[in-house]
């Protein structure tokens, strides 16, 4: 399919009218406040503001949800970065090397780095999508559950690689989001598991609830114990608010790497942005040459995932605008909306409505640009929050994920999990265990399992998967060799210095 | 502090005072004041966004813009237990709160899933149905529903079969139906369960399952495209977007099997609220605005009054009851 120019500058147009800049900026500015609160994620704030999309034509619509969508994207990171709370899956590879930033006087720096590698990740994705829109569609329809599988398997082996050297601890944290996983209906034979009667834990546990849980409540009350030890406390400085050259040298070329990375991965339908971000996180720390830096603060540990989520969120949109398959939670409530409004998408809508796709794409162009701007306008107010005394933080913390939690489920049911993760969190940081196995293992558990049963319905044994096609190959061969060469190059580099010394 | 305090008791007056001033308006509604005496709740039991959401606003929009319902109306969402969590919600309140309902609420109860039945609830009205689909890969070499029969008769497992979002649901059930009575063995068959309609459609297209069944909304656009090709369709009548689909009655085998949405209310509902029911829908079903509801989803209108919609529902156990005996569901 070559681009049809025409519909591509009529499109620019219609993007272009007042109205719609005005609900651009409108929707990106939502999507960032609520991606900044605790569990109030993007799909929640569009599903919440379905009604208001009532009566309006379906182009302005769509183009308002998309801008909620990645608004929340460019929000997610605000709260990892400055309190160690994602707000949502695709924010948690923001903390790893953003709130140590922050904690070395750095917050300022840290989130216009984000801002910028968002805007990379999602202008790269946004070229993709108009020259690729639809052979990417069809690559993603290669992916049946033996390679879904391997893909997941890898995520999970990544992340676990991530603990260097302390390899154990990430296996015993993974292992234990895995076992959260199996609560819940079970897809396949349709057996309750470990719900006692319960019926809300019959979807199993929101791995939301858990992030919440584990970060902000967990944060509160490890903090909580620490407050009166002044040299936990960051330093009062949040530094200036723009880039340094390093800074900008170092995380260059991974935002350029790691774009087409979340981009592929948000394509695939229910992979999404947390993936993506580990992906390219755990991917960078290999690549490094200063890969004992990450998780210190280090700037392309930040940017790296940034830009690869933003770039995943536009990528979502490819399966549900080329085939009418929402890619992701948040586009699947979009697609319901759409249909409300008498739009169909689906594979005819680029023949019958180019100009609605055109507009939308364009609008991400224009909406970007202008999240930038109001991104980098707002990190002045939101250091403000460094500021705030914890005694006034933290309660605003709990409250807030109490709120998050509720809109989730609509259930007090939840708050009892919430608490349980809390002090799961806290303990996991005293215990210095690694709580991103666990968090992403929860993510991907359940479509790692079902993934796998249906795979051994379609394949004899565990070897027929692995070479069930390239793309299962690629990936079991990746997954393999995450676990192992970093030990084996951890061998060799000691060996070398042995040499030396 | 002390200032707080008398802040505080200030609120707890006032909050007294209007509680007071609420449930003395509702004691002087139920004697005599016609209903709705007071805001009305349409339960969606599932969260944002989804089917039964989107049913809910749509009718919500309607009735309002219709100006069919003076009252407020609000939605709440109870998601949890395939519809569960909302209709323990529902069974608590009064004639004020109605919620949508499907064929789950007979469905969880004979699987075991559920305590409640659907006789404990007051039948309001069912106001929209779906056809299911059976479709393969556009370049699948079964053309037909008999041959893929024929095949599955022979080798019950030579064939995998996408369904969605659990076994027992209305997609499986309406599938086992025809097989079973083609005299293909049912519990041979080979599953793959998918969370959505949408995951369904993306193995299919990809050729990771080789059969699925779709609501025909799921199924249509993609048949139309040539990307899926639609088999057979449980329905009683041609699909005006393509008339040369088959229905399973078109190729000699007696089926048909609506996919519906209603209403419900809590259980002893009063005759004038049921009949004010009655009364609304059917004007609502009428209007054009939710004419475009039925067309924007491809659903059908299968109206229904009360009473009819309490024959049907008895209809409808019975039916799944059997359904699942033979599919292996339930002893």
């Amino acid at each position: 399919m070559g681009v049809d120019w025409n519909s591509f500058f009529e499109g620019l147009t219609t993007a272009m009218s007042l109205q719609n800049i005005i609900f651009i900026i409108l929707g990106g500015l939502l999507g960032t406040i609520v991606g900044m609160l605790p569990g109030l994620g993007p799909a929640t704030a569009i599903a919440v503001l379905i009604p208001i999309t009532f009566g309006m034509d379906s182009t302005s619509a769509l183009v308002l949800l998309g801008a909620i969508y990645y608004g929340a994207m460019y929000g997610g990171s605000r709260s990892s970065i400055l309190i160690n709370t994602p707000g949502d899956g695709s924010a948690i590879a923001a903390t790893f090397d953003g709130y140590p930033m922050t904690r070395k006087g750095q917050a300022g720096q840290a989130l216009t780095l984000a801002t910028i590698a968002s805007l990379i990740g999602g202008t790269i994705a946004i070229v993709g999508f108009v020259f690729l829109a639809q052979p990417l569609a069809n690559f993603a329809l290669r992916f049946g559950p033996a390679e879904y599988f391997f893909l997941l398997l890898f995520t999970l082996s990544a992340v676990v690689s991530l603990a260097k050297g302390n390899m154990i601890k990430g296996f015993v944290s993974m292992a234990l989001g895995l076992l959260i996983t199996t609560i819940g209906v079970d897809s396949q034979s349709g057996v309750y598991r470990y719900t006692f009667d319960i019926p809300h834990l019959s979807e199993g546990i929101d791995f939301l609830v858990v992030i919440i849980g584990i970060y902000a409540v967990g944060e509160v009350l490890y903090n909580i114990l620490l407050l009166n030890d002044d040299s936990q406390r960051i330093k009062e400085s949040v530094g200036k608010t723009w880039i340094t050259k390093e800074q900008w040298k170092r995380s260059f070329w991974p935002m350029i790497r790691q774009s087409p990375v979340g981009f592929l991965i948000g394509i695939l339908p229910g992979a999404g942005g947390s993936i993506a971000s580990m992906i390219s996180y755990s991917t960078e720390q290999q690549l490094s040459k200063k890969s004992d830096e990450f998780g210190k603060g280090a700037p392309e540990g930040l940017a790296a995932p940034e830009s690869s989520n933003n770039a995943a969120a536009v990528g979502a949109f490819i399966p549900m605008l080329t085939m009418g398959i929402p890619g992701s939670g948040t586009t699947a409530v979009i697609l319901g909306a759409l249909i409300m409004l008498g739009l169909q998408p689906g594979p005819m809508l680029f023949q019958n409505q180019p100009d609605v796709v055109w507009t939308f794409i364009n609008s991400l162009f224009i909406g970007n640009i202008a999240l930038v701007i109001m991104n980098i306008l707002l990190i002045g107010v939101l250091i403000k929050i460094l500021k705030t005394p914890p005694k006034v933080l933290y309660p605003i913390i709990l409250v807030l994920a109490f709120i998050g939690t509720y809109t989730l489920g609509y259930s007090i049911v939840d708050f009892a999990i919430l608490m349980i993760f809390g002090v799961i969190g806290l303990f996991m940081k005293i215990l210095n265990i690694p709580t991103a196995p666990l968090i992403l293992a929860v993510i991907i558990g359940h479509q790692l399992e079902q993934n796998f049963r249906m795979a051994s319905v379609s394949y004899d044994n565990v070897f027929a998967m692995m070479t069930a096609s390239p793309i299962a190959i690629l990936f079991a061969v990746l997954t393999v060799s995450s676990v192992f060469l970093p030990m084996i190059l951890g061998r060799l580099s000691r060996v070398k210095v042995n040499n030396k010394g | 502090m002390k200032g707080h305090m008398k802040i505080f008791s200030g609120i707890m007056l006032s909050a007294a005072l209007v509680l007071a001033g609420c449930s003395s308006g509702d004691s002087s509604a139920d004697s005599d004041a016609a209903y709705p005496s007071k805001n009305l709740e349409i339960v969606a039991p599932a969260t944002p966004g989804g089917g039964w959401d989107t049913t809910a606003r749509a009718m919500q929009n309607v009735l309002d813009s219709e100006g069919l319902v003076e009252s407020n109306m609000n939605v709440v969402n109870k998601p949890g237990g395939g519809g569960e969590v909302g209709w323990q919600y529902l069974k608590g309140k009064d004639g004020h709160t109605i919620s949508i309902n499907s064929s789950l609420v007979i469905a969880n109860n004979l699987l075991g899933q559920s305590e409640l039945t659907y006789e404990d609830f007051t039948p309001l009205a069912v106001l929209a149905t779906e056809w299911m689909t059976v479709a393969v890969p556009g370049d699948s070499e079964i053309e037909d529903g008999i041959t893929m029969l024929d095949q599955l008769k022979e080798d019950p497992k030579s064939l995998k079969i996408g369904v969605g979002p659990a076994l027992g649901n209305n997609d499986h059930l309406s599938f086992v139906r025809v097989a079973e009575e083609y005299g293909v063995d049912v519990s041979q068959l080979d599953y793959m369960i998918y969370e959505s309609g949408g995951d369904i459609l993306t193995a299919l297209m990809g050729g990771h399952i080789d059969v699925a069944t779709l609501s025909i909304s799921e199924s249509l656009d993609q048949h139309l495209d040539g990307s899926i090709n639609i088999i057979a369709t449980t329905a009683d009548e041609p699909i005006p977007e393509d008339e040369n689909i088959q229905s399973w009655q078109d190729q000699g085998i007696d089926f048909t099997f609506p996919h519906w949405r209603g209403i419900m209310g809590p259980p002893d509902m009063t005759e004038e609220e049921i009949a004010y029911w009655d009364d609304t829908f059917a004007e609502m079903v009428e209007t054009e605005g939710w004419q475009q509801v039925l067309d924007n989803n491809s659903w059908d209108d299968y109206y229904m009054n009360s009473e009819e919609t309490r024959a049907f529902l008895d209809e409808q156990s019975v039916m799944y009851e059997d359904l699942m005996k033979k599919a292996g569901l339930t002893e």
